[in-house]
């Protein structure tokens, strides 16, 4: 059974941090292959990525600059900011707290 | 937030969309062409992308929510603290909002006024190609003169045709009618007579029915016909569509004609005159037949529009050829064999210029335009000041919340959104006042139109509320959202965090200095509207003070006519009877009539014999005897009128004023000498009497003016002189006429005083209005100051508590919060002045008798408001000597 893309909704801001605090600037596509290339459990609805990006950047956790690609054609690329950073460190507390708690059920109930 | 982001919808900038597909085109460019060298085909490859890609036009949607909601958010938030803090300094809000609103609705009323008069163009088809035609004319009121004749018309219309089609409008006239000859009551219309191919040229339609045709406009049609104007039809016959086929009858001096009634013009069509709405049109082969080939005869405008890939310079070239070697053979006519060659010269080659019609000629925008512009002036100044003030209000507001927005500063907050937070409360203000203003104006105008209005003269403005007046609605709003809010923004720009946690006060973070500029701006604004408006009162006083040279009170003008054709001495008996009657009529102390009134003349340009050179320019009025004792001008020599004059049909005695008497006869008796020139179809005259000068306008000297006697065929104005009751007397009048005689009947009676005050309407209108807005100007400046003033010695309250603290005179304390308030006030007053002996310019030719550049027109204005500052200044100068020491101390 696929994965719905609504039960990643949660996880989505942790894994583009991630992904953005280790791989510095990416576009939206880039972002997308590199969540894709390390898993295909997390293949989510694509398009949803940019109302979340949106969100983040209007939140000011990533910054966004256009940049030319190899192709010679504009792109927005994201960056994270330092307040992205503590975000991050929040989102990852936050998500090892609740699978430390799921993993707790799992093993003890 | 569903509300939000509905009206996220409504503004939906395009740009933030744009951005957002974008970004989703390279990333589905990327998937296909990644799938591609994948070895997919292109077709799969797109199909795939879109499914994993999901719903784009949710997503977008979802994208720009983020983008906008959180700003309209913070709007709402900001508006509704704004409405709460100008909640909060009411009274402050309030003297704002009033006067703004007071600035807004005259700047509106006044650009709803030019906009009808000025601005608009003509209802007509491209009425930017619609042209008409003048020459120059010897009147210095007005340059350009653009009546002319029906055979200079026929010559330059033939001469033009192929490259430009000519047509023309009658002048309006008033002509008595009849719509009901049953009941056989005549009442008077605007009517104009028109080419038949006129309404094709301005491309105009029928609401209904038919307009006229050149079929119509014929010498002897077998079917004369009538067009109406929809708002004629719609006033006079409540939109009655059973008017077709009607029959009007038209009075002529001279016969009576009766036309049919074939069609209403549209809605949007009342004439090609701003200022004047005609009522109906008729053929123009139907006009007076007097007016047909008589050069001396002008009575129509002649308007044109070129043909297509004609240049209008082209046009103007051969119409300009036709217009002088008609004006050549023309010439012949016009001048004695004794007139200086250069003269007749000068006559033959007057230019002849194409003027633009888009937004039609107009005798009322003649007369009244520059008094409009003066007023549209004043009302940007009142503007300015009232903004101004404003500004300084909210510039204080903002003094006393340096400790919120510092607080929301240090809590984080944005400097943008405190701007924000400044121009969305200058804003609500600013809508406030603009719809105020605009109600106010809505009033205003229409006040301002029946100002200019009489009963003989019926100034008809469309003043509309359309797009137009919208766009300049909101840009008036605009503007002064940022006149009020620009400077408190850049204000709170600068608010420093730390300084709400240093100071407690925390009301330094704007010095009394930032308001100075606006002190300035309102001091100089207010003296300009001051001087200029002390410049049109005191020439209006002046105005109104001028002897006119006959004694215009208890004097009752009675319009009357036959109401039957009759012979010239018939009428005469019955003049005779008439003035006979009305004098034994108990309350009238004298009677006699004159052609139109005594405020009418005729130019008329007379020869002084002996002299080659010198023409007097000359008026003439025809009056009845007892003429000049009924308006109590005075006779100097010889003899008036009497009743055995008018025995004659065409009577050769004068009378002539003293101004006449003088340029013509010199020094020598005029009494019994000829007098040569053709007036009312005699060629020479004897001169009976002289009488002093009487002025016919009271802006004008008196004028040299030959009295002949009243021509009995057009009886014109009976003037009665009332001893007691006037109104009384008045309502009786009608029956004495109709006893003294069946064949006339009175048409209307009025007053002469408001004739005579009717012709200083303009003057009247301006005096009016500036001395209202300077008084209002004087008013907010001295407020204003008062308000700078307060806050400067509130500011500096510890600061004088501690100098007095230390042995300080109070005057030195005073003197401190003076001295800078002072200093500005003298910089605006010297702008002030500069800038009024500037604008004095454009009211110089409306003034009587009032120079600009003279010690007392300068010097009441800046008295007046060196006075008004003194006295905002004297409350918180006293404040500021009488600050206690302990208590400022203690406060901190």
């Amino acid at each position: 059974m696929p994965t719905r893309p609504d039960t990643l909704q949660g996880s989505l801001p942790l894994l583009v941090l991630t992904v953005l605090s280790r791989r510095g600037p990416l576009h939206g596509y880039a972002i997308t292959s590199h969540i894709h290339g390390l898993s295909d459990a997390l293949r989510v609805e694509e398009g949803s990525l940019y109302p979340s990006l949106h969100r983040m950047e209007e939140a000011g956790w990533i910054k966004a600059r256009t940049i030319m690609t190899e192709h010679n054609r504009r792109a927005r690329a994201y960056k994270i900011t330092a307040a992205g950073r503590r975000q991050l460190g929040i989102e990852e507390a936050r998500w090892r707290s609740v699978t430390d708690a799921v993993d707790y059920v799992l093993k003890h109930a | 937030m569903s509300w939000l982001s509905r009206l996220a919808n409504v503004f939906r900038p395009s740009g933030v969309d744009r951005a957002v597909d974008d970004e989703m085109n390279f990333h589905i460019e990327c998937r296909i062409a990644e799938l591609v060298a994948g070895g997919m085909t292109r077709d799969r490859a797109e199909a795939t992308t879109r499914r994993q890609f999901g719903n784009r036009l949710r997503l977008r949607e979802e994208s720009r929510d983020v983008k906008l909601l959180p700003w309209l958010d913070s709007l709402v938030r900001d508006a509704r603290l704004g409405v709460r803090m100008l909640r909060k300094n009411g009274l402050v809000t309030a003297a704002a909002i009033v006067s703004l609103s007071l600035a807004l609705g005259a700047c509106m009323a006044a650009f709803s006024l030019v906009d009808a008069l000025i601005l608009r163009p003509l209802p007509v088809r491209e009425p930017g190609r619609l042209i008409y035609l003048t020459f120059p004319s010897a009147n210095p009121d007005r340059p350009e003169d653009d009546v002319f004749s029906d055979p200079a018309f026929v010559r330059l219309r033939d001469a033009g045709r192929g490259r430009i089609d000519l047509f023309a409008i009658g002048y309006p006239s008033k002509p008595r009618v009849t719509f009901d000859e049953a009941s056989g009551n005549r009442e008077t219309i605007r009517a104009q007579y028109v080419s038949g191919d006129a309404f094709e040229h301005l491309g105009v339609a029928p609401a209904f029915g038919r307009l006229l045709t050149m079929q119509d406009d014929q010498r002897n049609p077998a079917h004369p016909v009538a067009v109406l104007s929809h708002r004629f039809w719609m006033q006079r016959f409540g939109g009655d569509h059973g008017i077709l086929g009607r029959w009007v009858v038209v009075h002529g001096p001279k016969e009576d004609r009766q036309f049919q009634i074939i069609g209403v013009t549209e809605p949007r069509f009342n004439g090609v005159e701003p200022g004047y709405s005609t009522d109906v049109w008729l053929p123009y082969a139907l006009q007076d037949p007097y007016a047909f080939g008589n050069s001396g005869y002008r009575t129509l405008r002649v308007f044109g529009r070129a043909n297509e890939g004609v240049a209008l310079e082209q046009a103007g070239g051969v119409l300009q050829a036709a217009f002088t070697k008609f004006r050549r053979e023309d010439a012949a006519d016009n001048f004695g064999p004794n007139t200086p060659p250069d003269r007749v010269e000068h006559f033959i080659n007057a230019p002849l210029y194409l003027r633009s019609a888009a937004t039609g000629p107009s005798a009322v925008r003649a007369r009244f335009q520059r008094s409009l512009w003066i007023l549209t002036g004043i009302a940007a100044l009142m503007l300015l000041i009232a903004g101004s003030n404003g500004a300084n209000l909210f510039l204080a507001r903002i003094a006393a919340r340096g400790d919120e927005m510092s607080l929301r500063l240090s809590l984080g907050a944005g400097r943008g959104r405190l701007i924000q937070q400044m121009l969305i409360e200058s804003a609500i203000v600013a809508v406030a006042a603009c719809l105020i203003g605009a109600t106010f104006a809505m009033f205003a105008a229409p006040a301002v139109v029946s100002m200019l209005r009489s009963a003989d003269d019926p100034v008809l403005l469309d003043l509309r509320v359309d797009w137009r007046f919208v766009a300049f609605i909101s840009a008036m709003t605009l503007l002064s959202s940022a006149l009020l809010g620009l400077a408190p923004a850049w204000r709170a720009s600068s608010v420093e965090p730390v300084t709400a946690v240093k100071a407690a006060g925390g009301r330094t973070s704007v010095r009394a200095r930032a308001m100075h500029p606006f002190v300035v701006m309102q001091v100089a604004f207010s003296l300009v509207v001051l001087f200029i408006g002390g410049l049109l009162v005191h020439s209006f006083a002046k105005l109104t003070s001028v002897n006119p040279g006959f004694a215009a009170s208890d004097v009752l003008l009675v319009s009357w006519e036959g109401v039957q054709r009759m012979e010239w001495n018939q009428q005469r008996a019955a003049l005779l009877q008439v003035l006979d009657h009305l004098r034994e009529v108990p309350g009238v102390a004298a009677v006699s009539a004159a052609e139109d009134t005594v405020l009418s003349r005729v130019r008329y340009n007379v020869a002084v014999p002996g002299t080659a050179r010198d023409t007097i320019e000359a008026t003439m009025a025809a009056v009845a005897p007892g003429f000049f004792e009924t308006m109590r001008i005075p006779l100097l020599a010889g003899r008036t009128f009497v009743r055995n004059d008018l025995d004659i049909e065409r009577p050769t005695v004068v009378v002539v004023n003293d101004s006449f008497a003088k340029r013509y006869f010199g020094g020598e008796s005029a009494v019994g000498r000829q007098f040569v020139g053709r007036i009312a179809g005699s060629p020479s005259h004897e001169v009976i009497g002289v009488v002093a000068d009487a002025r016919y306008d009271l802006r004008l000297p008196p004028a040299p003016t030959i009295y002949v006697l009243v021509p009995i065929r057009s009886l014109g104005t009976l003037h009665v002189r009332v001893a007691g009751d006037a109104t009384a007397i008045a309502s009786r009048l009608r029956e004495e006429v109709q006893a003294a005689t069946p064949l006339f009947r009175v048409t209307s009676v009025t007053p002469l005083i408001a004739m005579v005050d009717r012709t200083l309407v303009r003057e009247r209108l301006l005096a009016l209005l500036s001395g209202f807005f300077a008084l209002v100007g004087l008013v907010l400046t001295t407020v204003g100051l008062y308000g700078v003033l307060s806050y400067a010695v509130v500011q500096r309250t510890r600061e004088i508590g501690i100098r007095v603290a230390l042995g300080a005179r109070a005057s030195a304390a005073v003197r401190s919060v003076l001295t800078d308030t002072a200093i500005t006030t003298l910089i605006g007053a010297a702008c002030g002045i500069a800038g009024g002996l500037w604008a004095s310019r454009f009211v110089e030719t409306m003034l009587y008798e009032v120079a600009a550049f003279d010690v007392s027109s300068l010097a009441l204005p800046l008295g007046t408001l060196l006075l008004a500052a003194s006295v905002a200044a004297a409350v918180p100068a006293w404040r500021a000597a009488s600050v206690d020491p302990v208590i400022a101390l203690r406060n901190e």
